[in-house]
């Protein structure tokens, strides 16, 4: 305890000396000195003390604020899916309006009550034989009605009516091996069967032995064609097949006009309208052909003699004769707009 | 190293724990004068000696925040302590009676040197205002109780 008491004794006259020392002297330059070093230490302690302080003071505002900005994160990515839900659903609905609108605008054949249809299904593993529509005997489709497709603003061959149900038809298409549609080329008058394959490409058989093929020749449907109209493309000549010395005809390959898979929208021709559609629209083309069966055998030799036509997409209209009295076009347009399906239209 | 870690860990708590309260919670004036405090409770329960060199620390820590009397703060709770010293050999500090009471006499003795030391160096004497003076010792005995029971409480007496 007396060592204690001594050490306390010491200990508090030096620091009482200390600090008189510094209460006395307080603007000398060592006092000064020693005060601004002790500043120098301990006022960081206030100034960070302060700091930490303000940040924690400010961290509920900023946690209410953190989660105020993660509702409102929420509500704007629900929001951003809705828009992109909406975006797509846009867009689609521009594509198809934009097909329909081409598709109003194509000229029907005449005589028929033209229906169109959505593509409903498709088997994969028969892509290119047959598909299921949306439109059955309920909208007046029967069996072997022809089946067209829209593409780059023009009807072209598709395919036929093989099975009518209430609300659905199955149509076969003309890729498929068992179907056949009588046709012609472009580029002369030459007459042939293209027939399906069960693949991509169509085949035109009984082409004159004689005559110049090309690739590139349009195919049209032949006024002969017991189920298509007459002049409705089909595809155009992709290949031509090499001469076969045992064959009496040759042949080519026809790359169909409609695409199996990108098909979406059809046109069902119909043979009788439902009741209370009215009479079928007067269409008379400039373009309908005459039918003259007879003829062929002696338009193909013609053909044969015939220089080659240029291989290309743009060919002008085959085999045409002029019609006595040729038919303003834009009667004709406005008769197949109204030989759509007011409900379709819509 | 333990307990030079903690003693280092108290000394800036302690010091942090002043300027906060002064900062944000001291309304007109009215504080605890925890550095105080704790150096009676330092004097009160480890001795004198030790109690000195933390007042004088924490004095010193005041004394750089006034414009005026450098080294007021460090005599006034370097004394303090010497008395707090003298004063445990009479009476049981370790009893939270006395200690409060001490408590409470040497806050207004703290105040009594500071304004002295003002009347003599500055020839004004440093007057805290009644608030200050009439509030801070009650506060002071408050944290003081509280202290020695947490200090007891750890069991280190």
């Amino acid at each position: 305890m007396q060592r204690e008491t001594r050490i306390a004794n010491f200990v508090l006259g030096a620091i009482s000396a200390l600090t008189l020392l510094l209460l006395s002297l307080p603007l000398s330059t060592p006092v000064r000195s020693f005060k601004a070093g002790l500043g120098y230490v301990l006022n960081p302690f206030a100034y960070h003390g302060e700091t930490g302080y303000q940040r924690v003071a400010g961290s509920p505002q900023r946690i209410r604020q953190l989660l105020r900005a993660d509702i409102e994160n929420e509500a704007l990515r629900a929001e951003l899916r809705r828009g992109e839900w909406l975006a797509t659903t846009v867009s689609a609905l521009s594509l198809e309006n934009e097909r329909l609108r081409r598709a109003l605008a194509l000229k029907t054949p005449a005589g028929r009550f033209p229906a169109w249809v959505h593509v409903m299904e498709r088997d994969p593993v028969h892509w290119y034989r047959s598909l299921v529509v949306d439109a059955g005997a309920d909208r007046g489709i029967s069996l072997n009605d022809p089946v067209l497709g829209p593409r780059e603003g023009r009807l072209v061959a598709v395919g036929r009516v093989v099975d009518v149900r209430p609300n659905t038809s199955t149509v076969l298409l003309l890729t498929d091996e068992l179907s056949a549609a009588a046709a012609f080329l472009s580029s002369g008058t030459l007459e042939g069967l293209v027939q399906g394959q069960d693949g991509p490409r169509l085949r035109m058989n009984y082409l004159n032995a004689e005559a110049s093929l090309s690739a590139g020749d349009l195919v049209y449907t032949s006024p002969t064609s017991a189920t298509f109209p007459p002049d409705v493309l089909i595809g155009h000549v992709a290949r031509v097949n090499p001469r076969d010395p045992f064959l009496t005809f040759q042949s080519v390959e026809v790359a169909p006009a409609a695409d199996a898979s990108s098909l979406q929208e059809l046109m069902i021709l119909r043979a009788r309208p439902l009741e209370g559609e009215g009479k079928p629209p007067a269409y008379t083309s400039a373009f309908s052909p005459v039918i003259v069966p007879a003829a062929v055998a002696t338009s193909t030799a013609a053909a044969v003699s015939s220089p080659p036509q240029a291989s290309t997409m743009t060919v002008p209209r085959p085999r045409r004769r002029a019609p006595a009295k040729p038919a303003p076009v834009q009667p004709d347009d406005a008769a197949a707009f109204e030989a759509v399906d007011p409900e379709e239209a819509r | 190293m333990i307990g030079f870690l903690r003693g280092f860990v108290l000394f800036f708590g302690a010091m942090f724990l002043q300027w906060w309260w002064n900062t944000h919670l001291s309304y007109w004036g009215a504080a605890p004068q925890f550095l105080l405090v704790l150096t009676i409770l330092i004097a009160a329960r480890r001795g004198p000696v030790l109690g000195m060199l933390a007042g004088f620390g924490w004095g010193l820590y005041l004394d750089v925040a006034r414009a005026e009397l450098f080294g007021a703060s460090a005599l006034v709770l370097t004394l303090a302590a010497y008395f707090v010293g003298v004063a445990r050999r009479q009476v049981d500090l370790r009893a939270a009676g006395p200690l409060a009471a001490t408590t409470f006499l040497f806050t207004w003795a703290a105040f009594v040197g500071l304004g002295l030391l003002g009347l003599i160096f500055t020839k004004s004497f440093e007057w805290s205002g009644w608030i200050s003076v009439v509030s801070t010792p009650f506060l002071n005995v408050v944290v003081v109780t509280v202290a020695s029971l947490l200090w007891d409480a750890r069991g280190d007496r």
